[in-house]
């Protein structure tokens, strides 16, 4: 159910042909039917089957590694461990175009003395059959000697604590300041302080790591791979000690990533053994590979100091946050920059402190995940606005409309964000959509709860982030699209042919795009951080722009007008106030090919480039441009058994202009599910740094049973920075989701539960203690 | 990913025992939906030698709806329960676990036999099956026995099942008129679950009296037990809401609950004295408006949608 809302857009309306419908997708029917290969799809001929082995422990010396059994086994053509490899670490810094390496990021690629993490790859095996390679694996032969680890990144920062990362375990640190706290704090009637918890979660994609590698002819390891990122072919490259040049990433698409395939995966170790076998090897990891094989979201610890008047405006705010790094650093640093820059949340607090630090324990590693520290901020400020609130008596949404951001004010960090800021509409609009309250009943309580957001879209802006895209038009008036982008699910390359059949005057089953190919592609940099749409979305629509401006000249020149009064659509190119005077699409193509005149172009898209935010005030710009929106919840709770049930589910968000309103749709009714698993029942349980939750019966999602009817109100202030004003929905849309069933609990039930996952048992818990009816004993 | 073994595919009952019987003396297993076998091979957490397939012994399927007892093959479906009206009629408990049972997939090709012969706490079959006081018949080369349900199970993954036998029918009586029969699953989500506590009830009523409780509770100890004690607290007696509160307490003491990655044992304990007590008080407030007339499966709507009501009544959502 959507309903699409154009109010007061900030500049007139374009008029779309293609773009704003909710057309069928490119990549739909391919996938309805069947027919498309994902990359695990891929087999070469003379192929080996891979299996990495991994450590059971998550603290430990390797003090012997023997893999002589393996490598006897019948069928096993290669055992890999570290003594086989050049002592070189991999980097996990975020592939930036601007190659200065800012931190000491490196990942050891197979463990040559210290296990860090459980699961951290011992060894690799390749073998002739899938089922020799799983026989193999079982004959290695490890000895660890467990060393002590830490496990809480509190506890990692204690003086005598066991260290993970030289020299403290702190891996990055950030800070806000900016105005006087002191001052706002004195002129605060009401200071309110609470610490919030959120928890590690998996990305469990569809589709686990997999991928198929080869060496051709001129020496190219080629990596047909599942990933949001080509451009690792770099740091893979540099890894296994070869020229950039000599890597070429071939993507597919992908099914799911979710920031979980932003890092590399299986990509080295495929390139490893491709060139050590000259043989294709594949490599597809078990969905229990996938728990313990890419980093998981950051949890955070966040305690948030809120200075308020009686009459509800916010005189200062002090956030300290830490966040569980894991057992390597890979995007620490930036998640804890997202977090940071996201602390006071969609709402204007001219007095703020912000510390911020990322520490390093014996846990899994931890890196992208949609909504990339935003999120775990957004976590807690929406939770602490619902308490300053009930602090002062005030409402809910009373209190946060006298603090909303509004257009043209600066955010945390000074900068202010050049499109319009319409929490104010979204939260109005999702709220009210609630409609009538469903009534208690026995020990069925009802709550509501709103979580509103600041979600940046596009990278920060110091990385100086680009974007490349080749448009042709055939001479038959058809259309294609070379870029690298990969289409991670979410319809971006369908999106991108939107855009290019709008600005050339046909259809969209008239176009075909090639993406996701390192070599042969236009770079198009990463699907991560709600950038491809807003940055490809944007090199596309120049280039196709570009295109357009000569067949349109040339068209001007044949009916003797001037180039603005020419139109294009549906394959047709006509005068604009005079539709008789047309000829067809195609005819203009074959004069344009007959007189030489260029039908191609590409083109590059550039984010605006900044230095780094001062380190000191942590003030300056971080990323291009901000999303805004809101989510609201209505719950029952079972007050005995703590069993929540989410019986509405709204969200509005503002996404500048929809390309596609079927695929916006489908980003926030998946948004909404991501969100709620993560709010009440996705759990990573470890002990001592093991993860005791390795597969989906323990780890729990919502079903379609557990899911209500999202109802989705897309507003479009036409005012972003992405083409036609779009801005992003990929990460807003999950971003708010978890906070406001966080505030339909505790409206329901009276008191808060302060760390997610919300579950049955914690909730009876908080009302044990409320109440004073003791303590949910275990048996002697 | 599988260790090497040996299948064989038997056509009919006799050659399925004598398969178990020849392979006494290796490890030997029979596989009927295989939604819990197959999954412990892939991790190698069982290792057979031969593993003895039973999709073409026919004599295992089949519902039989007698006047006294229902008797179903050990190879019926979740899937087939649920598409039987007579089994909605003869076990609403039965049905409602049932409906949230794992997934579609796994409703599809699970067998009742297998979920009794896997030996889990949290088997969610085992406690409706325990509220009607099942039977069980294993049938082996050597003989045919007949076991009561409640006897089956000796301790966590222990049964009375030898390695030669199968479990060939189970079967239960009527329910009495008038009764309430019903299954409570708490978990972690709705759909696709296992269990962290569930308590099934039958509760039987006459002349305002209580004439019959049985109080079977899943994932709470080693195996799926009764709350003996708190049976006999209700039977006989007309229910007050102290003596409902005094039967919860019992039903909890009758746990042994762990921890597990589910939930704490005190949150089991906690739940399984809510689930009893919301059970027992809900189920005699049906006698009362009732009138001890007919039984919530004889009611003038069909038995599912009387569950269907009930699951409304507990979390609250209109039917």
């Amino acid at each position: 159910m959507t309903g699409i809302t154009s109010e007061a857009p900030s500049r007139p309306n374009v008029r779309f042909r293609q773009v704003g419908r909710p057309l069928t997708r490119t990549d739909a029917p391919g996938k309805v039917a069947g027919r498309t290969p994902y990359a695990g799809d891929y087999v070469m001929p003379d192929m080996l089957h891979m299996r990495v082995v991994r450590a059971d422990v998550a603290s430990a010396r390797l003090v012997r590694l023997d893999v002589s059994r393996a490598r006897a086994l019948q069928g096993v053509a290669c055992a890999l461990t570290a003594a086989d490899l050049p002592d070189r670490a991999v980097s996990t810094d975020i592939p930036g175009q601007v190659g200065r390496k800012r931190l000491d990021t490196g990942q050891q690629i197979l463990v040559r003395e210290r296990v860090r993490y459980f699961g951290e790859p011992l060894a690799l095996i390749a073998a002739e059959t899938r089922d020799v390679a799983d026989h193999a694996l079982e004959l290695v032969e490890a000895e660890l000697e467990p060393i002590p680890g830490v496990y809480d990144p509190v506890e990692a920062m204690q003086p005598g604590a066991p260290i993970v990362t030289e020299p403290d375990n702190i891996v990055a640190e950030r800070r806000i300041r900016k105005g006087d706290v002191e001052a706002g704090f004195a002129e605060a009637d009401v200071i309110v302080e609470n610490t919030f918890r959120t928890p590690f979660q998996e990305h469990a994609f569809l589709e686990p790591e997999v991928g198929l590698a080869w060496v051709d002819e001129n020496d190219v390891v080629n990596i047909r791979v599942s990933t949001q990122v080509i451009e690792h072919f770099r740091p893979i490259a540099d890894a296994i000690g070869v020229p950039h040049n000599k890597v070429r990433i071939r993507g597919a698409l992908v099914g799911g990533g979710f920031g979980g395939k932003e890092d590399l995966t299986v990509e080295i170790y495929l390139a490893l053994l491709a060139r050590r076998t000259g043989r294709p090897v594949r490599l597809e990891y078990t969905r229990e590979d996938s728990f313990v094989g890419h980093g998981k979201r950051h949890p955070f610890v966040l305690t948030y100091r809120t200075g308020v008047t009686r009459d509800g405006r916010i005189t200062a705010l002090d956030v300290r946050m830490v966040a569980d790094s894991g057992a390597y650093v890979f995007l620490s640093p930036y998640v804890l920059l997202y977090a940071l820059v996201a602390a006071p949340g969609p709402y204007r607090v001219d007095n703020l402190d912000v510390f911020a630090r990322a520490v390093a324990t014996n846990n899994m590693f931890t890196s992208a995940f949609r909504g990339f520290g935003a999120l775990q901020a957004c976590a807690a400020y929406e939770q602490q606005m619902d308490e300053v609130a009930k602090a002062i008596g005030l409402d809910r949404m009373e209190l946060r409309r006298r603090n909303f951001l509004k257009t043209g004010e600066p955010m945390s960090t000074g900068f202010v964000p050049p499109s319009a800021i319409w929490t104010d509409r979204c939260a109005e609009r999702a709220w009210a959509a609630l409609g009538e309250p469903t009534p208690a009943r026995g020990p069925i309580r009802i709550g509501r709860g709103i979580g509103c957001y600041q979600q940046s879209y596009g990278r920060l802006t110091f990385l100086h982030d680009t974007s490349e895209a080749w448009v042709g038009v055939e001479m038959d008036g058809t259309v294609v699209v070379r870029s690298g982008v990969t289409d991670i699910g979410a319809g971006q390359v369908s999106a991108l042919g939107q855009i290019a059949v709008e600005a050339l005057g046909t259809t969209l089953d008239n176009v075909v795009v090639y993406n996701s190919d390192s070599a042969v592609t236009p770079l198009a940099g990463t699907t991560t951080a709600t950038r491809a749409l807003y940055m490809t979305g944007n090199a596309v629509k120049q280039a196709a722009e570009a295109v357009r401006a000569r067949l349109v000249e040339r068209a001007a020149r044949a009916f003797g007008v001037a180039p603005d009064d020419v139109d294009m659509g549906f394959n047709e190119v006509f005068v604009a106030e005079r539709p008789d005077r047309s000829m067809p699409l195609v005819e203009l193509v074959r004069i344009c090919g007959a007189e030489g005149i260029h039908r191609s172009e590409l083109a590059m898209f550039r984010a605006p480039f900044t230095d780094f935010l001062d380190p000191e005030t942590g003030q300056g710009q971080a990323h291009p441009d901000y999303a805004y929106g809101a989510h609201a919840v209505e719950v029952a709770v079972d007050v005995d058994t703590g069993e929540v049930e989410v019986l509405k589910s709204v969200a509005a968000h503002d996404v500048g202009q929809c390309i596609n309103p079927a695929a916006v749709e489908g980003q926030i009714q998946g948004g909404a599910q991501n969100g709620q698993g993560y709010a009440l029942s996705e759990e990573m349980l470890y002990e001592e740094g093991r993860l005791i939750t390795p597969s989906f019966s323990e780890y729990l999602m919502p079903t379609a049973m557990d899911m209500p009817k999202v109802e989705c109100i897309i507003l479009e202030s036409r005012s972003g920075v992405g083409p036609y004003g779009a801005k992003g929905i990929g990460e807003p849309a999950m971003t708010p989701v978890a906070p406001a069933i966080a505030n339909a609990v505790a409206d329901a039930i009276g008191v808060r539960v302060f760390e997610m996952p919300i579950t049955p048992e914690r909730i009876v818990r908080a009302l044990k203690r409320r109440d004073g009816t003791g303590r949910l004993d275990s048996p002697a | 990913m599988y260790a090497p073994f040996e299948l064989e595919m038997p056509g009919d009952l006799a050659g399925a025992l004598d398969a178990l019987a020849a392979g006494r003396d290796s490890k030997t297993v029979p596989i009927a939906g295989g939604t819990n076998l197959i999954v412990d091979m892939r991790a190698k957490r069982e290792r057979p030698d031969r593993v003895v397939a039973l999709g073409e012994v026919g004599e295992l399927r089949g519902m039989d709806f007698g006047a006294e007892r229902i008797s179903i093959g050990g190879r019926t479906t979740v899937t087939d329960l649920l598409r039987s009206p007579e089994v909605a009629e003869a076990a609403p408990s039965l049905i409602e676990s049932a409906r949230l049972f794992a997934g579609l997939m796994v409703r599809n090709t699970a067998t009742v036999a297998g979920n009794i012969a896997c030996g889990s706490p949290a088997a969610d079959l085992v406690p409706p099956l325990l509220s009607l006081d099942a039977d069980v018949t294993l049938a082996s080369a050597a003989g045919t026995r007949t076991v009561p349900l409640d006897e089956y199970f000796l301790g966590y993954k222990r049964d009375v099942r030898r390695p030669d036998e199968l479990i060939t029918r189970i079967s239960w009586p009527r329910l009495p008129v008038p009764s309430v029969n019903t299954f409570y699953k708490l978990a972690r989500r709705k759909g696709d679950a296992i269990t962290v506590t569930g308590v099934a009830l039958t509760l039987c009523a006459a002349g305002g009296t209580c004439t019959k409780a049985r109080i079977a509770l899943g994932a709470v100890a080693p195996i799926v037990l009764r709350a003996r004690q708190a049976e006999a607290l209700l039977e006989g007696r007309a229910l007050t809401p102290a003596l409902i509160d005094r039967a919860a307490a019992a039903a909890a003491a009758a746990s042994s609950p762990i921890d597990d990655v589910r939930a704490s044992a005190g949150y089991r304990l906690h739940t399984v004295e809510v689930l009893t007590r919301r059970l027992v008080s809900r189920a005699w407030d049906r006698f009362d408006r009732q009138g001890d007339q007919g039984t919530a499966a004889s009611a003038a709507v069909p038995a599912h949608e009387v569950t269907a009501q009930r699951r409304a009544g507990s979390d609250g959502r209109s039917a």
